[in-house]
């Protein structure tokens, strides 16, 4: 384990943290999230009548939507909020029932950590599940830290040698994965303990779940990378031109100097505006409104980047099919990095993830919901070279159906073919 | 414990004003909302919702900070039950002569009295609200509706996008909603359809309050302590106003109160309170028990269903 990813931040600024939860029902997972809105306090008391006092029925917290109800399914992500004195955190929840692929897709990429959750009563020899395998296996392919909540500790008399298999399980498992920084945790979410408040085990010193939410890293080591800060509009009063967009990567100053589009065209920022406000930095994550010293032709879907920056026609990505219409041969897709928006054609499905047992399906000619394969894509228009793992804002795209608007595809930037 | 906006001792906020720093979290919230409202630039009809709450007062700050040096290109559009406060129309009405932008008020009485809204006693005039944002959204052809709605305030929100694509009915198709990829909007729709956008998605209750102290944002007077009469009812406290008069005159309380939300006269009520100015709310609101919308909405406490069927029908 990489001791910094846990280093406690010394500022006394509150932090933002996203996670998401992943785990069936049957290993708790909505039992534990209903903890942790409980112990934190931020379940208020209508809420909190509204599933009775029992204990067990924290997980009705988050029964979802009538329609849902009805069904007898979980649809889909849902967002829920709560904070203690050191962090606020959103929580994305993602249901591990049907379509759990492309809820865990959609909640990870709206994530900075992945809490994964495992019934300690049910793990017989150190042999993780398949659903295990299968969320550790997205954390990994969406760049997700890892912290593993071994869950019902209660039920096997926190056995410390039992909670040891396990983790040595999932050490192998996220050595096959490439995971690291991957933290286990023993608690009952049923009573509380390890959750919010320490309980249950006194052999276990290590931090509880709740502190090692809050010392995780999230994205603030995208403010060392390159610059890139993808235009989404032009805005001008009577003398000056401002273009505004999200920093996704780097940071930037009045002086810099950078490049702009595939052309590469260079300029040195004027000045940087962050609310209104001129500022003398700004990072990754703040929205901005900047000025060139110069005139420029800039447009949405444009960015703005540090020198040597490269661009692609053709990149090799992990592309996770959402849609429920399957991919189709041959047929032009929308591609949207950053705020760019171009055509797109998968050329070659190069193999299919099986992300239960890490198998590679070469051969494959078709690509269905919740499939999760290795792609070769062309665009009409030059888009960022830039790999997942080292911007993350800039190497995934989406992919759009331009005949039914639908979202069909959340994809990762692998490598560039120039 | 809800202590996550911490005052200087470290200790629990107290009562009194309480200097909030500008957190790292506000900040990624501002910028969240500054990155969605922006997103609208493309759109050709946008409209944003500004009813004079809190919410919208927040949300059309952030729509100023979002395309200043020019002004945002929306048009506010309120939609008006007839039963508003006077002092949140009079905010809204100042907040739209200092801004510069277009309002434009539609009433649930013209669709009442053209025939397309029946009130019966089940159905509050803020639930009719639906039909006549559905007909100002078709009237102007409006291709984005931008709304203050938080995804903490209730559970059937806790699902919604920031973009929320509706039909040529309006309608919100739960099971349908397209996946939100890392803030990859998918700005796309057909003819006819519109899209509904939440920039205060990922805010809570205390993020707001702890914005409108921080960037000194106005609200209209009801949100801080003032006294007035109520009646107190199934846990409720009832507003004795000239739509609302009190069956019982003996009932009758003078209290000091405020709102934590300001919509439908008839269907909102204030709680007990001696909070006069954001700070105090902000304290009152961290350790508040009661959640916003079932301390003062007596429309979805009626059943917990009610605001995902009001959804499906259009409503914000």
């Amino acid at each position: 384990m990489d001791g910094n990813v846990f280093a406690l931040r010394a500022d006394a600024e509150t932090r933002q943290i996203r996670f998401m939860t992943a785990g069936s029902v049957d290993d708790g997972k909505s039992t534990l999230i209903g903890r942790l809105l409980l112990d934190s306090g931020v379940l208020m008391r209508d809420q909190a009548d509204s599933i009775g006092d029992d204990e067990e029925h924290l997980a009705a917290l988050t029964d979802g939507l009538e329609a849902e109800r009805a069904q007898g399914i979980t649809i889909d992500v849902a967002y829920r909020y709560f904070e203690t004195p050191r962090a606020s955190f959103i929580i994305a929840d993602a249901p591990g029932h049907e379509q759990y692929t492309r809820n865990m897709v959609t909640a990870a990429s709206a994530s900075d950590v992945a809490v994964i959750v495992i019934d300690a009563s049910r793990v017989v020899g150190g042999v993780l599940k398949r659903q295990t395998r299968r969320h550790a296996a997205i954390a990994a392919l969406m760049g997700l830290d890892v912290i593993v909540a071994v869950n019902k500790m209660d039920l096997i008399g926190w056995s410390q040698e039992r909670f040891n298999d396990i983790e040595t399980a999932f050490a192998d498992l996220a050595g096959a994965l490439k995971l690291s920084g991957v933290v286990c945790v023993p608690v009952s979410a049923r009573r509380g303990d390890n959750v919010v408040r320490r309980g249950g085990a006194d052999w276990w010193r290590g931090p509880i779940l709740v502190e090692l939410i809050e010392q995780s890293q999230g994205p603030a080591s995208r403010h060392e990378a390159p610059l890139r800060l993808p235009i989404q509009a032009a805005l001008r009063d009577v003398t000056s031109r401002f273009y505004v967009g999200r920093i996704e990567a780097g940071s930037v100053r009045p002086g810099d100097h950078v490049v702009l589009g595939p052309q590469a065209y260079p300029a040195t920022i004027a000045s940087v505006r962050v609310g209104g406000r001129p500022v003398l930095r700004a990072e990754a994550g703040t929205s901005v409104a900047i000025e060139f010293d110069d005139e420029r032709d800039v447009t949405r879907g444009d960015v703005v980047a540090a020198p040597g920056v490269r661009y692609a026609r053709s990149v090799v990505a992990d592309l996770c099919w959402l849609d429920e219409a399957p991919w189709t041969k041959g047929r032009r897709y929308l591609l949207r990095q950053g705020t760019l928006e171009t055509q797109a054609l998968i050329e070659e499905i190069a193999f299919v993830h099986d992300v239960e047992d890490f198998s590679r399906r070469e051969g494959a000619s078709s690509l269905s919901l919740n499939a999760i394969a290795s792609v070769r894509l062309a665009t009409r228009d030059p888009i960022l070279a830039d790999t997942f793992s080292q911007s993350p804002g800039t190497g995934a795209f989406a992919l759009f159906d331009p005949q039914t608007n639908q979202t069909c595809a959340a994809g990762m930037i692998r490598e560039a073919i120039t | 414990m809800r202590l996550a906006y911490k005052t200087d001792d470290d200790g629990p906020v107290s009562g009194e004003a309480a200097p909030v720093r500008a957190s790292a979290r506000l900040e990624r919230l501002e910028s969240e909302s500054v990155y969605i409202l922006r997103e609208l630039a493309g759109f050709e009809r946008p409209a944003l919702l500004f009813s004079g709450g809190k919410d919208s007062a927040v949300l059309l700050h952030l729509a100023i900070k979002a395309f200043s040096p020019q002004k945002p290109p929306f048009k506010l559009l309120h939609i008006d039950t007839g039963h508003n406060f006077p002092e949140v129309l009079a905010f809204r009405d100042l907040r739209a002569r200092q801004t510069g932008l277009q309002l434009i008020v539609r009433e649930v009485e013209d669709s009442i009295r053209c025939g397309t809204v029946r009130l019966s006693p089940e159905k509050s005039r803020n639930a009719a609200q639906a039909v006549t944002l559905l007909e100002a959204q078709q009237e102007f052809e409006f291709d984005a509706l931008i709304g203050g709605a938080r995804r903490d305030e209730e559970r059937a929100r806790a699902k919604e996008r920031v973009f929320s694509h509706r039909d040529a009915f309006g309608a919100w198709r739960p099971r349908a909603q397209r996946p939100e990829l890392w803030g990859l909007f998918n700005r796309h729709i057909g003819v006819g359809e519109h899209m509904r956008v939440f920039p205060l998605s990922n805010w809570t209750e205390a993020d707001v309050w702890a914005y409108i102290i921080q960037e000194r944002i106005e609200l209209p007077s009801l949100y801080y302590a003032h006294e007035r009469d109520v009646v107190r009812r199934d846990g409720f406290l009832f507003p004795v106003t000239s739509l609302t008069p009190a069956a019982d005159e003996a009932a009758v309380e003078r209290i000091s109160v405020r709102f934590r939300t300001v919509g439908d006269i008839t269907g909102t009520c204030p709680v007990e309170s001696e909070a006069g100015n954001a700070e105090q709310v902000l304290a009152e609101t961290l350790t508040a028990t009661i959640s916003e919308r079932g301390a003062t909405r007596m429309d979805d406490r009626a059943n917990s269903a009610a605001m995902e069927r009001r959804k499906v029908e259009g409503y914000f």
